[in-house]
């Protein structure tokens, strides 16, 4: 059974077609690459699947459920996090602040009792620190928690970026270039890191990258975009030997 | 450690309430009523500061109606508490509506209900208005505010119109502006330290990735709004009474200038900094007033020019704008810990020299 579903999503501006019928299917546990030229639609499509974008054609199921053209917040709070391309976090705030942020949705107490921190909203607020800590130890923040997020550096306002993001409780987490600009120790470290909350998060996961040693490295099936269109989709060793792939993306050598 | 920390900022807390409350006894007894006015006018201005941070520092929305909203509590709190007789007298042009005609309510009712009613009419504007963002916000509210005061002036039979109110009880003393500045003090701040707190400032920080974290961005837009309105309507009722007079006029743009020019000042996001600038702000228009009278030096005659001492602050506003963006606090806050360490840097500990 497919946690994620897409049914043939289209995304017009205008007279131009960003994504034209894209079909995903995600099993839970799996990870799945989207990949493709740049232009080729991938941001488009997790706009639409996270609800930044509502599509302008098809629907999307998650968990059986339609999803299509609900606001973000909504799809959140149903178990579907992301981290973004030019890493977006609360940059002025503490490295711990982001991260209880993220925990803001599951919220039971209301506003008068978080004022007067009644004994509800302590023992919540006591629950929400303990899974701050536990998360900054994870991704091994919890020396920085108090340091403002743009004064950490660049790899680690990644892993930050990914911290906050489980901290919203997903099931299925969507990673947009989660190794852009990472030197090659970096890359792995990442590319461990990912398979690691994988296993430990019980999660699935989806993400667009153009480094091609992550995605062939940890995905379990890949899909790849061009002009807006599906060109292929399959195992990495499947992917790396289609005619189709190599011509529009990974390239053609031409001594060959 | 911690709990040490705590019990120390709550002694040092109740100390300084108790200083403020010796030194409000003093002033009372001993201050020119001059004085003392321009005191609760402070305390006031500081409620204002406070509720604009709320939403334009805190959250990031950029609102202009606060003279609305204070025109809202003013004229509730004045119509809750001037007797019926003082009604009639000031409804002369045409009667006073039937049932607000015999309404009356004690002073701290009547300036809640006051809050209450500018919070409703924030909840009405802000349904609209905070779809939009930036410039366009400031805008529409600015235009929502003149509205409000456009249907005062034209409401004669509720508002006595452009004549005003006249003879409005003046229950407004030290005890309590400065007592109301002091809940807000407490409850803004129980609001900014708490996880919904948290949430206005993730919106102001990224919109686009709080929404992404699951924070619903209109429902927290609508809260920081309708609670910021509140209290600028509780100050203005405040206001109503000191002044013992309110007309339309009073709330026009300038109203809402003077309290964007504290917030700047003190620093957008951070409600220390809006009391302190608060204080500043209103006695240096005070004391500023001299610039607006004819100055004599010496054999030197200069005429007064009327309006100088609003040119000192805009220049003031734009040397702030330009040099210190983050304004007097920036988003810190002023604590007992920061003072602590300030001062141990300014007078370190001296050796003391063993025998």
């Amino acid at each position: 059974m497919s946690l994620l579903k897409t049914n043939a999503i289209t995304m017009q501006f205008g007279g131009l077609t960003a994504v034209n019928e894209l079909s995903l299917a995600i099993d839970k546990g799996e990870i799945v690459a989207v990949i493709g030229p740049n232009g080729a639609g991938k941001t488009t499509a997790f706009n639409m699947i996270t609800g930044v974008y509502k599509p302008t054609k098809g629907n999307i199921q998650f968990n059986d459920q339609d999803i299509t053209g609900l606001k973000p917040h909504l799809i959140t709070k149903q178990g579907m996090a992301r981290t973004f391309q030019n890493i977006r976090l609360f940059k002025d705030l503490s490295v711990e602040d982001n991260i209880f942020i993220a925990q803001h949705l599951h919220l039971k107490a209301n506003l008068y009792q978080a004022m007067f921190r009644l004994p509800g909203y302590q023992k919540e607020e006591k629950l929400i620190l303990e899974k701050v800590f536990f998360l900054l130890e994870k991704v091994g923040l919890a020396d920085l928690s108090r340091e403002k997020a743009s004064s950490l550096p660049y790899g680690l306002q990644r892993k930050l970026e990914i911290a906050r993001a489980l901290a919203t409780d997903p099931q299925l987490l969507l990673l947009d270039e989660p190794a852009a600009g990472m030197n090659p120790k970096e890359t792995e470290d990442l590319t461990r890191f990912i398979r690691q909350i994988r296993d430990e998060f019980d999660l699935t996961i989806l993400l667009i990258e153009h480094h091609m040693q992550v995605v062939m490295d940890i995905s379990n099936r890949i899909y790849v975009l061009d002009y807006g269109v599906t060109i292929a989709e399959g195992t990495p060793v499947e992917i790396q030997n289609n005619e189709r792939v190599i011509q529009a993306y990974l390239g053609v050598d031409e001594d060959a | 450690m911690k709990m040490n920390q705590k019990k120390r900022n709550l002694i040092l807390n109740l100390a300084a309430i108790l200083v403020l409350f010796l030194f409000l006894m003093y002033a009372n007894s001993n201050f020119s009523s001059y004085n003392i006015r321009i005191l609760n006018l402070c305390a006031i201005y500081a409620i204002l500061g406070m509720s604009m941070n709320l939403i334009n520092g805190f959250t990031g929305l950029f609102s202009l109606g606060h003279a609305g909203f204070m025109a809202v509590g003013a004229y509730t709190t004045a119509l809750l508490t001037m007797s019926p007789a003082v009604k009639e007298q000031n409804y002369f042009l045409e009667p006073i509506a039937a049932p607000l005609a015999n309404l009356n309510a004690p002073f701290l009712v009547a300036i809640l209900v006051g809050g209450f009613l500018s919070a409703v009419v924030a909840f009405i504007i802000g349904a609209p208005a905070l779809r939009l963002r930036g410039d366009y916000l400031a805008i529409a509210t600015l235009g929502f505010s003149e509205i409000i005061r456009i249907v005062i002036t034209n409401t004669q039979s509720i508002t006595n119109g452009a004549l005003g109110l006249k003879s409005i009880p003046t229950t407004t003393n030290l005890w309590w502006s400065f007592g109301a500045a002091l809940v807000t003090l407490y409850m803004m701040f129980a609001i900014v330290n708490s996880s919904y707190g948290k949430a206005f400032k993730a919106i102001r920080e990224d919109e686009i990735a709080a929404e992404s974290m699951g924070i619903d961005l209109f429902k927290h837009k609508v809260l920081a709004f309708v609670i910021g309105a509140f209290f600028a309507g509780v100050g203005g009722g405040l206001l109503a009474s000191l002044q013992g007079a309110v007309n339309p006029l009073m709330f026009r743009f300038v109203l809402t200038f003077n309290v964007v020019l504290i917030v700047v000042l003190g620093g957008m996001g951070s409600m220390s900094g809006s009391v302190i600038s608060a204080f500043v702000v209103t006695s240096g228009l005070e004391t500023l007033r001299v610039l607006d009278e004819a100055i004599r030096i010496g054999p030197i005659n200069l005429p007064g020019v009327s309006g100088l001492r609003m040119v000192v602050f805009s220049t003031m506003l734009m040397i702030v704008v330009i040099f210190f963006q983050n304004g007097l606090m920036g988003t810190t806050e002023l604590s007992w810990q920061r003072l602590i360490d300030f001062f141990r840097k300014r007078f370190p500990k001296r050796e003391v020299p063993s025998e």
